[in-house]
C-alpha cells in the first residue's frame, strides 16, 4: 500500500514529476559521463606510462630501488626466467642493467646513463623499440669488427656530434670496482632530444654484462608487464611469495610503488575532480530538495490526517522517502538509458582536445571514456544518496506534524 | 457489578485548554467534565468559538489538554503520545472531519481499507468489510472512484464508511455537515443515526445547524469552554 500511495503521489504533480525526473537524470548522466572521463583519461596515461618502459611490476635486489648501486645485482636469471614464465597472467618480461657512464666520440663527451637490455623481450615489454628515430635496432651479436651495437638517445647524438654508424666510447665502472670501458658503433638514435630516454645508451644485455663485469645471470632489474593492470597487487603479492622461498633478498615493487610522484598526482586530480562533480550534484540537487519541499508543505494536511487516523510518524516519513526514491530511481533507469549510448562513444572514439591537458605529468590531446559497472553504478549511488538526504528533512517535518495543527492551516 | 452499557466510554475530569497567556490567555475550554456512555448519539453544539472542536480534539488525542484528564474505553490517553498514542487512535477512534477527509490517490474503497490495513486485517477480510460497509452508507458500486470524483455528500459518507470499517469504540465528527448542503447533511446524518441504532456505535459530533442537532439523543450546550446544559432528548 506505500508503493500505491508513493507511486500515485509522485503521478500527481506530473510537471513537476517529470522536470524533477529530468533534472536527477541529468545529474545522473553527467556524473556517469565525468567518471566515464576520469577513469578513461586515467587508465590511458596508466596505460601509457606503464607501457612505455615501467611496466606493471619490477623485480630488485632488496633495496636497489632506494639506492641504486651497480654492485646491487639480481644474480639468478636463471631461476627467475622459469618463476616469471610460469606465473599465468604475466604477458611479458624483460631484464635490463643500469650503470652511469661518460660517453666520449670524437672531440665530445657526456655524462649517459647506460642501459643494457635483451633486444628480444624489451620489444615485447617496453615501447623503446617504437621510439627509433633512426638507424636499426639492436642486435645480439658485435659486427664484423668485433663492435657491439649501441642505440643512443637524441639528447646524447646532439651533444656528442654523432650519429648512425659512428663509434662511441664508454667509460663506467664494473661491479668489481675495476674500471669499464668499452668502443660501441651507434646503431640507432632514440626519442627526442627532450624525452626521457635523451641521455640514455641502450647495449645489447650480451654486451651490457661483461662491460660491467656482470655474469650472464646478473642484472639489476626485471619490469613485468601483466595482461590485466588491476591484477598488479595480487601478482606481485604472489610473486613476493614465490620469490621469497626461492631467492631471498629480492623485491616486488607495483607501478604505483615506482612511480610514486605520478601516482600521487593523479590521485589528487581524480580527488579534485570528484569535488567538482559533487558541487554540480548539489547544484542540481538544491532543485530537488526545493520540488520535496513544496510537495510536503503543501500535502500539510493530508499528512496531518493520516496522522489524525493513526498512521505512525514513521509511516508518513517513509512514505515521503520512498517517494524520492522511486522519483531517484525513474531518473537513474532514464539516466542510464541515455548515458550508455553516450559513453559507448565516448569509450570508442572520444574527442580531441584543442588543446592537450597534463595528467600526472603526460600531456594528453585525445581523451576516451571507460565503460565499467564503477562509472554507471557509482553515480546511481551518488543520486540514491543525495535523493535520500535531500527528503530526509522534509520528510522528518511532514512525520512530526500534528494533526491538529496540519488540520487547522488552509 | 454495573452493565457493560453503563460503562461510560469517555471520561472527561476538569478538563481544560488553554492558549496564549497573560492577556492574550484563551481558555477554549474551562473545566470540564463530561461522561459519555456506549451507544450514545450526542452532539456539541454551541457558537463558533465556544470550544466544540478543541473538546473533539482533546476526547480524540490529537491535542493535550492543559489540565484534567481524558479516559477513552478505560484508558488515559492524555497521557500517552508517540507510537502509542498513534495506534490507540487508529484502533479505537473513527474520526470525521469537516473536510479534507480522504487521502486524494486512494479511490473510496482504498480509503475505507486504509486503516485495516494499518491495523494488518486479512486481505478477504478487508475486502469483505469494506463492499458491506459501503452498502450501508448507500455508496454501493462508488468504491472504485477517487475522492475527487465523488459528490461532498458522498466523501463524508466515505469518511464515515472508514470511521466506522475498524469498529472502534467511539466515532468523533467536527461539523461533518459543515460543508454540505442541508438535504445531503440530513442524510448523512440519517446515515450516521442509523449505525448508531443498528449496531452500536458510539458517536459525538459537533455542530451549530439546527436541523443537524434535533437529530441527537443527547445535546450538550457549551459556551466559552465550559458546559452549560447538558439535556436528553426521547
Ligand atoms: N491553536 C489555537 N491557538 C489559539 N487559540 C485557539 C486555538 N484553537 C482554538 N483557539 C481558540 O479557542 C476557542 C475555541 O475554539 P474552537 O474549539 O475551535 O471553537 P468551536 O469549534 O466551537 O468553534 C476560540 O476562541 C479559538 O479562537
Ligand atoms: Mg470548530
Amino acid at each position: 500500500m506505500l508503493f500505491k500511495l508513493a507511486f500515485r503521489n509522485i503521478l500527481r504533480q506530473r510537471r513537476r514529476t517529470i522536470l524533477t525526473t529530468i533534472s536527477m537524470a541529468g545529474g545522473y548522466l553527467l556524473s556517469a559521463m565525468s567518471f566515464s572521463m576520469i577513469d578513461g583519461s586515467y587508465s590511458n596515461v596508466i596505460r601509457i606510462f606503464t607501457e612505455d618502459e615501467t611496466g606493471h611490476l619490477q623485480i630488485h635486489s632488496k633495496d636497489y630501488a632506494d639506492k641504486p648501486r651497480i654492485y646491487k645485482t639480481i644474480d639468478t636469471l636463471n631461476v627467475l626466467n622459469e618463476t616469471l614464465h610460469a606465473e599465468n597472467h604475466i604477458k611479458s618480461f624483460t631484464p635490463r642493467t643500469f650503470a652511469p657512464a661518460l660517453a666520449y666520440a670524437e672531440d665530445n663527451h657526456a655524462p649517459v646513463q647506460v642501459i643494457g637490455i635483451d633486444n628480444e623481450l624489451e620489444t615485447d615489454t617496453s615501447r623503446l623499440r617504437e621510439k627509433l628515430a633512426s638507424g636499426q635496432w639492436l642486435t645480439a651479436q658485435p659486427d664484423s669488427e668485433g663492435y657491439f651495437d649501441a642505440l643512443i638517445g637524441q639528447g646524447a647524438a646532439t651533444s656528442l656530434e654523432i650519429g648512425v654508424g659512428d663509434e662511441i666510447v664508454l667509460i663506467s665502472q664494473g661491479a668489481d670496482g675495476s674500471v669499464a670501458n668499452d668502443l660501441f658503433r651507434v646503431k640507432g638514435t632514440v626519442g627526442t632530444r627532450r624525452s626521457q630516454e635523451r641521455l640514455n645508451v641502450y647495449l645489447p644485455l650480451q654486451a651490457a654484462q661483461p662491460f660491467l663485469s656482470l655474469g650472464p645471470n646478473q642484472v639489476h632489474e626485471i619490469a613485468i608487464v601483466l595482461d590485466d593492470i588491476s591484477l598488479t597487487d595480487n601478482i606481485a603479492a604472489a610473486l613476493t611469495e614465490t620469490l621469497g622461498r626461492l631467492v631471498p633478498d629480492l623485491t616486488v615493487s607495483t607501478w604505483p610503488e615506482i612511480q610514486k610522484t605520478f601516482y600521487q598526482s593523479m590521485q589528487a586530480d581524480k580527488r579534485s575532480n570528484a569535488v567538482t562533480l559533487g558541487i554540480i550534484l548539489f547544484i542540481v540537487f538544491v532543485g530537488v530538495l526545493n520540488t520535496v519541499l513544496m510537495s510536503v508543505l503543501e500535502r500539510t494536511r493530508e499528512f496531518g490526517m493520516m496522522k489524525a487516523l493513526g498512521s505512525r510518524s514513521s509511516l508518513v516519513l517513509t512514505m515521503i522517502l520512498l517517494e524520492t526514491m522511486l522519483l531517484a530511481t525513474a531518473s537513474i533507469i532514464l539516466g542510464i538509458l541515455i548515458a550508455i549510448p553516450v559513453i559507448l562513444w565516448l569509450t570508442h572514439s572520444g574527442f580531441s582536445l584543442p588543446d592537450p591537458v597534463d595528467l600526472g605529468g603526460v600531456p594528453f590531446s585525445h581523451m576516451k571514456g571507460e565503460f565499467s559497472a564503477r562509472v554507471m553504478l557509482l553515480p546511481a549511488a551518488i543520486i540514491y544518496g543525495y535523493a535520500l538526504a535531500v527528503s530526509f528533512l522534509p520528510g522528518l517535518r511532514a512525520a512530526r506534524i500534528l494533526p491538529v495543527e496540519a488540520m487547522q492551516t488552509h | 457489578m454495573n452493565e457493560p452499557h453503563r460503562q461510560p466510554v469517555i471520561k472527561t475530569e476538569h478538563l481544560c485548554r488553554h492558549f496564549g497567556e497573560g492577556e492574550t490567555l484563551v481558555k477554549a475550554l474551562d473545566d470540564v467534565t463530561l461522561n459519555i456512555e456506549r451507544g450514545e448519539f450526542s452532539a456539541l453544539i454551541g457558537p463558533s468559538g465556544s470550544g466544540k472542536s478543541t473538546l473533539l480534539n482533546l476526547i480524540g488525542g490529537l491535542d493535550n489538554p492543559t489540565s484534567g484528564s481524558v479516559e477513552l474505553a478505560g484508558r488515559r490517553i492524555d497521557q500517552m503520545s508517540g507510537n502509542e498514542l498513534s495506534d490507540f487512535r487508529r484502533d479505537h477512534i473513527g474520526f470525521i472531519f469537516q473536510s479534507y477527509n480522504l487521502i486524494p490517490v486512494l479511490t473510496a474503497a482504498e480509503n475505507i481499507e486504509y486503516i485495516m490495513l494499518l491495523q494488518g486485517v486479512p486481505h478477504a477480510e478487508r475486502r469483505r468489510r469494506v463492499s458491506d460497509i459501503l452498502d450501508r452508507v448507500g455508496l454501493a458500486g462508488l468504491g472504485e472512484r477517487l475522492p475527487p470524483a465523488l459528490s461532498g455528500g458522498q466523501q463524508q459518507r466515505v469518511a464515515v464508511a472508514r470511521a466506522m470499517v475498524s469498529e472502534p469504540d467511539i466515532i468523533l465528527a467536527d461539523e461533518p455537515t459543515a460543508n454540505l448542503d442541508s438535504k445531503s447533511g440530513i442524510s448523512l446524518l440519517e446515515v450516521m443515526r442509523e449505525l448508531n441504532r443498528d449496531q452500536g456505535m458510539t458517536f459525538v459530533f459537533s455542530t451549530h445547524d439546527q436541523k443537524i442537532m434535533e437529530r441527537a439523543r443527547r445535546l450538550i450546550h457549551l459556551e466559552d469552554g465550559r458546559i452549560v446544559k447538558d439535556e436528553q432528548r426521547v
